[in-house]
């Protein structure tokens, strides 16, 4: 009896709701909503809003929802905070003369495969990479600039609007916390000096923009008739992760090379017959300075302890 | 009327709750047990179909905040109700434990429970590369999957890289369960359906049949029997139970057993001893012997289970076989017996692999082509050289990727065939077979100086 009852009520129930929307209305409802998603990418319950505020009005719900988002993200971007971030991605980008390297964090591996991540990552990129065209002054061979989350947040993009509102824009559409983590940029301020990059995974093709899981920077000089080793030794300090680069006079090699974390005692990865300060003597290298970033090491590491460069040659943003 | 409603429901829960909770597995593994042994005292052959309960490997994807760990909280709370399952809670789900498998952290929840017709192993991995490791250190073979989605939200950017992952772990049945649909109305239910069905079409899934279930695991896991809260869950395990078909053992195939050990009986010749990977064995069947550059051509003349002579035997049998005019010197552990002409020797092959990092007891130091180790699979070892793709340059410790193996001798493995590679007796990383590629020459047994070619 109960079934029948409901069989009844569901029956009337559509009754009355094909009474309320015909099904011709309805369609053109649901595509227009589904037009309107397909298009913006904002979430199904958002695109319905918007339309029901604008009378179906396609053109005006959009205007609203991209007016809408900058908010929407910040206040996803404040519930998700807290949350921890350890995926995600280093991307580099250098010419001759200056270099970028930058982290961007998020919580799944999915999202860090996404092109709406690689575009955020690239954008960020791209933005330290002008503020070491535009901002750094001059003092020593190098200029190295440390940037923490909250410095890279403010640096602004190629279209004017600052990182953190694109980063929260982001966060509205992915659902996923995502964190500017740190970022290093380089300007070499003598024509001697080159700065190279270098990502793993790499790309097929050498290029000056790249992302993986592992970055770095490397700077050093070589004169011009020798061949170039840089793109060789950035790829072997991404590989082997040397602590520091070592001092002949003063620092020992290790007695298991396996252990080895100086830089200039180390096997060379391409060559383990060589030690990578023969491979420096032979092709007249000289290494400046170099930087790794392997993703998600900050927040595992807790930052204690963490080993730094030399920090006479940094300049900060004061 | 009432009073044969009480009666009724008196009796169907007698009934129904009763014997399966004192009854649950034990038995069954029980029953299924003596069934084997008789049968195979009979005679292996006459009853193929044993009455075990099936298995099936089924894991959750989705975006994080959509309702994946409820959900499987909600299903082993239905369950549970039926005796079926352990109720395992959201928080236990969540603080999964790092599971130890062979060497190689997994990150991953797995939750077992059984429906009527079947017992399912639910793993809820967290992100893209632990999928990749279960699925390469053969933890779990993912039969299907359910892809959660939130009502609310729609299909999210990244639900195409969960889709992705999909197909590349090689899952051909998945079933959508729109999560939350409690809080939105009918027309949204169908967009996000349309939706999906588009974006499975897209990744070459059959987006018209793929089955959609609508629900709210929030719902069913505070015990609602509305529409939307335990009944969704319940069609959803019996959509399980139907659309994955069962996972049949491999009778059709031409059979194959890898050589656990071989021994001479006096005056009737040489009984290599195995377990029958797929196949049914026959007796005077026409066989090779294949397995460190070796193929020799034989015929079996007996074959026994337990010490009785019996005329056929099944994969999942373990069997001695007799072989005619066999040497004891010419066979090898590690060897496989196989069906004449149905597998053939071949020395290079494609794999996926993962390199355990440090931390796991890998190796700290990338790996470059030419890479050449010991390879450990089935019951025997053999000197292996690693190529990476041509576009790659390196692999990290942590890393997965496809790869080429090349092996000092020509080998028989399947797709799908599970190796590890040890450099001095540690475990440095682990694969499965996913393409076997024509032989290639090793001159004078130096696998350095081979020449590989790539022809994609």
């Amino acid at each position: 009896m109960k079934l029948t009852v409901q069989t009844y009520s569901k029956m009337i129930f559509q009754l009355v709701r094909r009474f309320h929307a015909g099904p011709v209305c309805r369609a053109a409802e649901s595509s227009l909503l589904a037009k309107l998603r397909k298009k913006t990418g904002y979430t199904i319950a958002n695109c319905k809003k918007a339309l029901e505020m604008h009378n179906n009005d396609a053109d005006k719900a959009e205007s609203w929802l991209n007016d809408q988002a900058q908010a929407m993200g910040w206040a996803k971007a404040t519930k998700l905070a807290g949350r921890t971030a350890l995926q995600g991605l280093v991307a580099v980008k250098f010419d001759k003369e200056h270099g970028a390297l930058v982290e961007l964090n998020c919580e799944t591996d999915f999202v860090a495969k996404n092109e709406k991540f690689l575009k955020m990552i690239e954008d960020a990129t791209l933005a330290c990479f002008k503020f070491a065209h535009t901002h750094m002054q001059a003092k020593g061979p190098v200029t190295k600039m440390e940037l923490d989350s909250e410095q890279l947040a403010n640096l602004a993009t190629q279209s004017g609007k600052k990182l953190s509102e694109e980063l929260a824009l982001f966060i509205g559409t992915v659902g996923e916390n995502a964190v500017l983590r740190r970022a290093e940029c380089w300007k070499a301020n003598n024509k001697d000096v080159k700065i190279t990059g270098y990502t793993h995974p790499a790309p097929a093709t050498p290029a000056d923009y790249s992302a993986g899981k592992y970055g770095a920077l490397l700077a050093y000089k070589q004169p011009n008739d020798t061949e170039d080793v840089g793109r060789q030794l950035c790829q072997h300090i991404v590989g082997m992760g040397p602590r520091k680069i070592g001092n002949k006079e003063t620092d020992k090699p290790a007695k298991d090379t396996d252990d080895e974390t100086c830089l200039i005692f180390q096997e060379y990865l391409l060559d383990p017959s060589y030690t990578v300060e023969e491979v420096l003597a032979k092709h007249k290298v000289e290494v400046i300075d170099y930087i790794r970033f392997s993703c998600g090491e900050v927040i595992e590491a807790n930052m204690p302890g963490v080993e730094k460069q030399p920090l006479d040659t940094v300049q900060t943003l004061q | 009327m009432s009073g044969r409603l009480v009666l009724q429901s008196l009796y169907c829960s007698f009934t129904r709750k009763v014997p399966l909770k004192h009854s649950f597995l034990p038995s069954n593994r029980l029953y299924v047990g003596i069934f084997r042994v008789s049968s195979n005292e009979f005679c292996t052959a006459t009853e193929p179909q044993f009455v075990e309960k099936k298995h099936c490997n089924i894991g959750t994807i989705g975006h994080v905040d959509h309702g994946k760990t409820t959900l499987t909280a909600a299903i082993t709370k239905i369950l549970a109700k039926d005796g079926l399952a352990q109720y395992v809670s959201y928080d236990e789900i969540d603080r999964a434990p790092e599971e130890k498998a062979r060497g190689i952290t997994i990150n991953a929840a797995h939750i077992g429970y059984s429906t009527k017709l079947r017992h399912y192993a639910h793993t809820d991995c967290p992100g893209h590369a632990d999928f990749i490791r279960n699925m390469i250190s053969g933890a779990s073979q993912m039969d299907a999957a359910v892809l959660v989605v939130a009502a609310n939200d729609g299909p999210m950017p990244q639900t195409r890289e969960h889709l992705l992952l999909a197909k590349q772990v090689g899952i051909q049945y998945i079933i959508v369960f729109i999560n939350k649909a409690d809080l939105v109305d009918g027309e949204l239910l169908e967009l996000v359906e349309i939706e999906m069905r588009e974006l499975l079409s897209d990744f070459g899934y059959d987006g018209n049949t793929v089955p959609m279930i609508c629900g709210s695991a929030m719902k069913a896991l505070n015990g609602d029997e509305s529409e939307f809260g335990a009944p969704s869950i319940r069609k959803l395990l019996s959509t399980m139970d139907e659309y994955v078909p069962p996972i049949v053992r491999d009778l059709s195939s031409p059979f194959l057993m890898p050589i656990d050990n071989a021994f001479t009986v006096p005056g009737r010749g040489t009984v290599v001893v195995g377990t029958i990977k797929r196949g049914i064995m026959k007796k005077n069947a026409e066989a090779d012997l294949l397995g460190f550059g070796q193929n020799i051509k034989t015929t079996i003349s007996d074959v026994q289970i337990f010490k009785n002579s019996v005329p056929e035997a099944l994969a999942g049998d373990n069997v001695g076989v007799l072989l005619r005019g066999m040497k004891i010197k010419s066979v090898q552990t590690g060897m496989l017996l196989t069906a004449a002409k149905s597998c053939f020797l071949t020395n290079h092959y494609k794999a996926k692999i993962y390199f355990l990092t440090r931390n796991e007891g890998g190796r700290r130091k990338p790996i470059f082509s030419k890479y050449s180790q010991q390879m450990f699979s089935g019951t025997w070892n053999i000197a292996v050289r690693i190529d990476l793709e041509p576009t790659q340059q390196m692999m990290m410790p942590g890393d997965h990727g496809e790869v080429y193996l090349t092996l000092l001798e020509d080998m028989v493995m399947t797709v799908g065939q599970p190796f590890t590679v040890r450099e001095n007796n540690v475990t440095v990383a682990t694969g499965i077979i996913t393409e076997t590629r024509s032989s290639i020459n090793v001159p004078k047994g130096k696998l350095g100086k081979v020449v590989l070619k790539f022809d994609d």
